[in-house]
This record gives structure tokens, sequence and C-alpha cells, in this order.
């Protein structure tokens, strides 16, 4: 963590929101693709992220500031998502593809390639909620290992047998959404 | 150990993630397996192309109206906790100077006047028990330990 941030994060604790503005908009872009990974569509995501800053800056006063705030708050944003999830009972099996998304057009991933950017979407989507978080956390948001143990509270050996069986259903997916 | 051991610590080994003696023995079974080197290539090239695609980056607007969308957020939720405050120190007395009345006052008759504090008392002990449900599922709130972190 750069030193920038836990200024700012000190700021924060001192009740100043104007530094917690320059930490929001640091993340949101990042924030917003995750919360979208996982609840598939971009309203509830937009949402589901500005909840999860709320929360954070509610608890502001318990974390670590010589932490970085990302791994944190992402652990935040993953159990709201979840909560989304499980409201529109898609925890059923974990397997269901989320509601259509109206915004289909407006991605909040982008690539060179289109066609790339389009299929890793669908093919993401297409996952089971424990196989997306962990794709989610390892490719898309850089996690460490033990920054995912930690999140998904489970030891390290789960986090790579987890990711192994993720990986598989990806490679599945990707396979079949290219054909 | 066979293939599947070493499935999941492919994954370690991919993301460079593995402690060296582990790295090691990782390297030694590909050498020798055919099938998990194939397998391993797989997950390079799908990894690669992940790589290429990122989260798109707000405009600067965007950043604004997410921000601003935020704060009053955060206003509101002070605004609510001085609200509720306020209901409660108010339904209190209201419901302390009801109760002082109906006592007082001879006119009422003893009926009415065990349904009103029937009434009164119910909804404080609804009240203290909503809270106390409150404060028990903080307590096991799953976020709780998160928030700690």
């Amino acid at each position: 963590m750069n030193e920038d941030e836990a200024a700012l994060l000190r700021r924060c604790k001192e009740g100043d929101k104007a530094a917690y503005g320059t930490i929001v908009k640091r993340y949101a872009g990042q924030a917003v693709g995750a919360a979208y990974l996982l609840l598939g569509n971009y309203e509830d995501a937009r949402e589901a992220s500005q909840d999860a800053f709320v929360r954070a800056w509610r608890n502001i006063g318990s974390f670590d500031t010589t932490r970085p705030f990302y791994p944190w708050y992402s652990t935040l944003l993953r159990n709201l998502c979840i909560d989304r999830l499980r409201r529109r009972k898609e925890m059923r099996g974990l397997q269901s593809v989320p509601e259509p998304d109206s915004s289909a057009n407006n991605p909040v991933l982008e690539a060179e390639r289109k066609e790339l950017c389009q299929n890793v979407r669908q093919a993401v989507l297409g996952l089971p909620v424990k196989h997306r978080e962990v794709i989610l956390m390892n490719h898309f948001q850089d996690m460490s290992y033990e920054q995912m143990a930690e999140s998904l509270d489970v030891p390290i050996g789960t986090v790579m047998s987890r990711l192994y069986y993720a990986r598989c259903a990806l490679r599945e997916k990707l396979a079949d959404t290219s054909q | 150990m066979n293939c599947d051991d070493f499935k999941p610590l492919m994954m370690g080994y991919l993301d460079d993630e593995l402690e060296p003696e582990l790295r090691s023995r990782v390297e030694a079974h590909l050498a020798e397996c055919p099938d998990c080197r194939e397998e391993l290539e797989q997950f390079r090239s799908m990894k690669e192309d992940l790589n290429m695609v990122t989260f798109k980056e707000p405009s600067d607007a965007e950043l604004e109206r997410y921000w601003s969308s935020v704060y009053n957020r955060l206003e509101r939720g002070m605004g609510w906790i001085l609200f509720s405050l306020g209901a409660i120190i108010l339904l209190c007395y209201g419901g302390f100077k009801v109760v002082e009345e109906v006592v007082k006052d001879p006119e009422i008759g003893l009926l009415v006047k065990g349904g009103i504090l029937a009434l009164v008392f119910g909804t404080v002990v609804l009240f203290v028990s909503l809270l106390r449900e409150r404060l028990a599922l903080l307590k096991t709130d799953k976020y709780s330990r998160e928030v700690e972190r």
C-alpha cells in the first residue's frame, strides 16, 4: 500500500469525507466491475458497490490503516452481493445464470478484442457463484492467495482447489461461448 | 502423489504462489506427466486471455456522480440516526405521560385504563424484544468479523 493511501485512510478515520471521496473515486470502477461479475446486472452492481462504500465508511474506525483498503472493501462488497443473490433466490444450487441485463451493451469490461471481452463476460456470468468469485478475485482483482483465503475464510489449500475447479468450468464455458 | 493431488498445486504454480520446495515438486511432476503439462498450458493460455480483459475506468463525470450518490447516503445515514433517536425519546416521554394521565384520571374506567396500559407496556416489550434480537444478530453477524479486519 502506498503512503498516500495510508494518509487518506487516517484522515477518513478522523471523519474527513473529502478524503473518503478520493478513496471511493480511486476504486469505484473496480468495485462496480467486481459487483457486476457477481450480480450480472449493472444497476444492481452500482448500488451494491455504493452500499459497500457506505458500510466501509461506517466501520472505518475499526480498520487498520496500515493495511490496504481494497481487499477489506472487496470482502464487504462480496458479502453484500452474495446477500443480494440470495434474495434473488439464485443461491439455490448456485447454478443459475443472472437475470438478463438490460445494460448488455454497456458492460464494465473492456479489451482490445471486443469479441474476447464479450465471451469472457458471458462465460464468467455463466459460472456458479462459488466459481465466479474466485475467478473474480484472482483474475480481475489481482488478489493474492492469502488475501483470497482471508476474504473467503478458508485455508490457502482450499483456495487453490476452488481455483482449479473454477478454471476448469471457465475453460468449458469459454469453449462453448467461442463456438 | 498422483495427478489429482497436483492439480490444485498447479494453480499455485501458475500464479507463482508456491514456496520453492512445493514449486520444485510440481516442476518434477510436470517433467514426467504430459497430461498435466498440457492442462497447465491450457490454463496459462486462458490466463493470458483473461489478462487482456480489464474493468472499464469510469470518466471523471461518472466518478463525480458516483461519489455524490455515496456521499448522499452517508449524510442520510446520520439523518436516520438522529431521527430515530428523537423518535425514541419522544415516544418514551409520550408513553410515560399517557400512563401518568390515565392512572391519575378518575373519569376513565378501569377497563379502558387496563387497555391503554396494556397497549403502552406491550409496545415497550415489543420494542425491547426487537432491540435485543438486533443486538444478538449483530454479535453473530457474518460481517462483524470482516469489519474488524
